[in-house]
């Protein structure tokens, strides 16, 4: 027996959206990857595939399974193609504007019961829905990066999200071998709400010369059992993104636990960024640890 | 030099036992100081237990179990701490009643004997200042259960001369254990970090952010931590937490570490976690 197959736009073709758009396919689910920049488009459709070949070449799926999930794929420029939606997810960037836009036009494109799920992490669903005709049918589901491999997802009902709304979208999430969990809309969500002041605190405790940054990242790793140490973690992130969401929930929220520390805006400022430029709290030249 | 091989415990609680174990596992003989024969006798059993628990599960062959019992020896006499090397302490958390044994014990061991406190919520400095050498005494911090978890943080009073920082570094890590040295400032750093994380996630709760179960669920799966807060919070005891957080917030005025008003009234209210089968996950109507 298989499960309810739906058909599912993504709006945007970054990271977060070509990652949700490898659960939908991966899921069984028809859907169309929609970007207006033609180049992103393509590279998105890339990072799918790619994803999929390398489940296959490590045994997590079968080369079938693959091509029966690539098949699901459609690459689209146009409106019109996501007139069949049941569901579509947004993942275009963190700008409030240009996502109630979004929304406002897909609720002329789409049918009357199409499902309507803002990836943001750090917006007012509310204020999203805000600006669709019809903002009941909006619904936050915040998907973990990378979105293939992390079994969460936050649904967040905003202030007019419909009953219907939200217990058809946990149904949908339930298809897509995920665990949702519900939050209200607040700055963070649930995640990040502890994250970001969690991190923030870590960093003025070094800055206040507590300890090191090997000193608190072991002594989180072994005294609190974190997968691995704050500064560690940063440096993946990134520091000028962790800036960034800390700055927009400090601005939300007007919480000085979530106002970045002085320490990050220096990192930022010196280019210090973390593991993608070779330099964050910790050096990765001699390490060797710099990749694509 | 300093090399420690005798090594004494003051007190067979959690910690203590736990300690103890830790230190006979790893070949030191360790005498164990209680109030009383009926506790020392407790505690001795406590580990005893253990140990067949660990030889029943295979971990553990029967004559490792039968050395490292050879090596405790519970007493009741502080007299039986003069030849010790290292002293950790690990009775209640309560000054006065640290102060007494600490006196007790620093007016039998040599001069040069280091003496610890496992304190997670005294200032160790305060401690220091009663000793007769308080360059000799430093924070040892161990975590429950202590034979599990790798971290133990070694706290430098004020006091704390160099050498003593040295010995127990090398001590912890000859133990198996990982060493962080960190400075006396209250909460040292992993409850510095751990106290205002928790007391944040209980006010959410408190707030209507999510349920019980969907908070922990979000932060297990979403950060990858084992335990999330609220089932952690219940392991630990909401007492044992308030404890802490009040007296980190005593300690530093830090908002941050000030008890939210949903933990008090549950501690209030006798909801104190695993330990009475009520809690934030523990009882069907809060989760």
């Amino acid at each position: 027996m298989s499960e309810p197959s739906f058909t599912v736009g993504i709006i945007g073709a970054g990271t977060m959206g070509s990652g949700i758009t490898t659960v939908m396919v991966r899921s069984g689910h028809r859907t169309v990857l929609r970007d207006t920049n033609a180049e992103c488009l393509v590279t998105g459709g890339h990072n799918v595939a790619r994803f999929l070949d390398k489940s296959v070449s490590i045994g997590k799926m079968s080369s079938a399974e693959a091509r029966r999930a690539k098949d699901n794929l459609v690459l689209s420029a146009q409106d019109a193609d996501l007139s069949e939606c049941d569901v579509v997810v947004e993942a275009i960037h963190e700008d409030l504007k240009a996502k109630q836009e979004l929304f406002r036009h897909l609720s002329d494109v789409c049918k009357p019961e199409t499902l309507f799920h803002t990836n943001t992490s750090t917006l007012s669903v509310t204020a999203i829905a805000a600006g669709a005709s019809n903002p009941e049918r909006v619904v936050g589901t915040h998907y973990c990066n990378p979105a293939p491999l992390m079994k969460l997802v936050e649904v967040v009902r905003g202030q007019l999200t419909s009953d219907d709304t939200y217990s058809r979208t946990i149904g949908f999430i339930a298809s897509l071998d995920k665990k949702s969990v519900t939050t209200k809309d607040v700055p963070g969500f649930i995640v990040n709400r502890f994250l970001i002041p969690f991190e923030n605190n870590c960093i003025r405790s070094l800055e206040s010369g507590v300890g090191t940054v090997e000193s608190i990242d072991l002594a989180v790793r072994h005294g609190l059992r974190h997968p691995m140490g704050p500064f560690t973690l940063l440096d993946i992130v990134g520091l000028d993104v962790h800036r960034a969401v800390s700055l927009s929930l400090y601005e939300q929220l007007r919480d000085p636990r979530f106002a970045p520390p002085p320490l990050v805006e220096r990192m930022v400022a010196a280019g210090q960024l973390g593991r993608k430029v070779g330099q964050g709290f910790y050096n990765y030249d001699q390490a060797g640890l710099i990749g694509t | 030099m300093d090399a420690i091989n005798r090594v004494a415990v003051l007190g067979c609680g959690t910690m203590g036992c736990g300690i103890a174990q830790v230190c006979a596992l790893a070949g030191h003989d360790v005498v164990i100081l209680e109030v009383n024969k009926e506790r020392a006798a407790a505690g001795f059993e406590q580990l005893a237990g253990s140990m067949n628990a660990a030889v029943d599960r295979g971990r553990c062959s029967i004559a490792m179990r039968d050395d490292m019992l050879n090596r405790l020896h519970p007493t009741i006499s502080v007299d039986d701490l003069s030849e010790s090397d290292l002293v950790i302490e690990a009775v209640v958390e309560n000054l006065e009643v640290k102060k007494e044994i600490l006196r007790a014990v620093a007016n039998v061991v040599s001069p040069e004997a280091i003496v610890t406190t496992n304190t997670s919520a005294l200032s160790v400095t305060r401690l220091a200042a009663i000793m007769p050498n308080p360059q000799r005494f430093a924070g040892l911090h161990f975590f429950n259960p202590a034979t599990a978890m790798k971290l133990v943080e070694v706290v430098r009073a004020l006091q704390t001369e160099e050498s003593v920082i040295t010995a127990l570094i090398s001590f912890v890590q000859r133990v198996g254990k990982v060493a962080v040295e960190v400075g006396d400032s209250p909460g040292f750093i992993v409850n510095r970090l751990l106290l205002p994380y928790l007391n944040d996630v209980i006010q959410a709760f408190d707030e209507g952010l999510a349920s019980a179960a969907d908070i922990d669920t979000a932060l297990e799966l979403g950060l990858g931590y084992r335990v999330g807060p609220l089932s952690l919070l219940d392991l630990i005891g909401l007492d044992v937490h308030e404890h802490a957080t009040r007296n980190a917030y005593d300690a530093t005025l830090d908002q941050a570490f000030a008890p939210p008003p949903l933990l008090t009234r549950m501690v209030s209210a006798g909801r104190l976690g695993n330990k009475t089968g009520v809690g934030f996950r523990t009882q069907k109507e809060e989760a």
